[in-house]
């Protein structure tokens, strides 16, 4: 038999280059050359940050307690209240990155037990576990 | 295992883009400018194309834009008849230079003390950046619209071109020193320092001409108008693109042609080689920039070399980019794949 001869493959890319975010001009304050900017002038605002400055430290501090709220809730059993008055529990796994999918396992659902199960985000409600 | 390049697409321009310039090696990485008829250009990150901020402010159309050494300022040149200095970390608008017509073009010196601009009122100006309202030095004798002005020499002389002519002139007495007429128009030029070598374009031709003296070193002739030309830095290769929407890569020393690259679908309009030479960004008619690997295959940036040793899964992950696919095409080749091998995105958002 032949060898084939082999097709180029294309260059494989970790990712497409971002562009632009479509609702700002850019340049991040907190982007890789936020060492460069000139310190915010004390006089006329006081100590105070811009009100955007402060909003965006909020979000911060609100996104990293849910993200520790998730990482404390590893391994420990979870009720979930889904769409249609439907309550399960399981032991919690992980989610994926947008929090879109609950990894689980043990989940116990009305029609038996299932040793590993995916929960989609949309279909929760809410749910709560004890620390 | 034979590599074939994957052009990475920076999107985000509405118009052509007609120009495009790399700063130097900046402790934060290298970054990159592109002038569009949208009138909003944009700084990018150099490396990965990664868009870092528009600067807005312009009015019209901007014809050229550059970085200085280290990135900090930029400037560009607008068809509002103004060029604009800009913080290029903040974004900010510095200055704004009224002229008499469109202006074209833009350079800083090494030191980021002048600024040189030119463009269809035919007059060279200098202005000096620290004393923002004092008038420019002004130096004319062009006898059609400057589409080109370049430092070089250390700063200590200018190269500026027009239409038919290229000249050199000496800062220090603001006179011309030298000039060469040509038959065809001249579409672009670029300086290179080190061995001051002068790139120029001209219908098809890339000729390479010394800054010093203006006397032509060698050219080459392309298959196509030619629009954009640009040296490596080690002067190994070149690149150059023009109407025919392709990109040509020469071998420097013996002028055969190496490679060509469809991708864009429009008109080259500028090329230029990154400063570490790794990589080389086009501009083109259809709004995109596209970034080239110089050495096919290599890991740098967003490129991800794979060695034949990995798992064929490795190769199967949804990241992979395809030459001459828009980001539109990839989205629909990775959904059409969705129930295997590819993820489909999630639309909900925690």
């Amino acid at each position: 038999m032949q060898t084939p001869r082999t097709i180029p493959v294309p260059v494989p890319v970790l990712r497409l280059p971002r562009g632009p975010d479509g609702f700002s001009r850019g340049f991040a304050p907190d982007g890789r050359r936020a060492l460069l900017r000139p310190k915010a002038t004390e006089v006329g605002e006081g100590t105070q940050d811009p009100p955007e400055f402060q909003e965006q430290r909020a979000r911060a501090a609100l996104r990293e307690r849910y993200l520790r709220s998730l990482l404390a809730m590893v391994g420990h059993p979870v009720s979930f209240t889904l769409h249609e008055g439907v309550h399960v529990t399981a032991q919690f796994g992980a989610t994926d990155l947008d929090v879109a999918n609950f990894y689980v396992s043990q989940l116990q659902t009305p029609i038996g037990v299932q040793a590993e199960a995916l929960l989609r985000c949309s279909d929760i409600i809410s749910y709560s576990f004890k620390l | 295992m034979a590599m074939r390049q994957t052009p990475l697409t920076c999107s985000g321009h509405t118009r052509p883009v007609v120009d495009l310039a790399f700063s130097g090696i900046t402790p934060y990485g290298y970054f990159l400018i592109s002038a569009c008829k949208d009138g909003k250009p944009m700084l990018r990150q150099g490396d990965t194309g990664d868009w870092i901020g528009t600067f807005l402010g312009h009015k019209g159309a901007v014809w050229g834009a550059t970085l200085n050494k280290d990135a900090t300022k930029a400037a560009t040149a607008a068809a509002d008849f103004t060029a604009k200095v800009w913080d290029a970390v903040s974004g900010d608008e510095l200055m704004t230079l009224a002229h008499k017509h469109i202006v074209k073009t833009v350079d800083f010196t090494q030191d980021s003390n002048y600024l040189l601009t030119g463009g269809q009122d035919k007059l060279l100006r200098i202005y000096d950046l620290n004393k923002p309202e004092a008038e420019p030095k002004e130096i004319s004798g062009h006898t059609s619209g400057i589409k080109k002005a370049l430092w070089c020499s250390e700063d200590k002389q200018i190269l500026s071109a027009d239409d038919k002519t290229v000249r050199l002139w000496d800062h220090a007495t603001m006179t011309e020193v030298k000039s060469v007429n040509f038959n065809m128009s001249v579409s672009s030029m670029e300086y290179i320092p080190e061995g001051e070598v002068l790139v120029l374009t001209y219908g098809r031709t890339i000729a390479f001409h010394s800054a010093v003296s203006l006397e032509p070193i060698k050219s080459f002739e392309a298959p196509a108008t030619i629009n954009s030309a640009s040296l490596h830095p080690e002067k190994e290769f070149l690149v150059a693109g023009g109407e025919d929407f392709k990109l040509y890569k020469y071998d420097y020393n013996s002028g055969e042609e190496l490679e060509s690259y469809k991708g864009h679908f429009g008109p080259i309009h500028c090329v230029r080689f990154s400063p570490d030479g790794e990589l080389y960004a086009s501009g083109s008619e259809d709004g995109t920039l596209r970034l080239w690997q110089t050495v096919v295959g290599k890991t740098y940036g967003l490129w991800k070399c794979v060695l034949p040793e990995e798992d064929s899964a490795e190769l199967a992950k949804p990241k992979i980019g395809f030459p001459e696919t828009t980001e539109e095409e990839l989205e629909e080749i990775t959904s059409e794949n969705s129930d295997s091998m590819y993820s489909s995105t999630p639309e909900v958002k925690a």
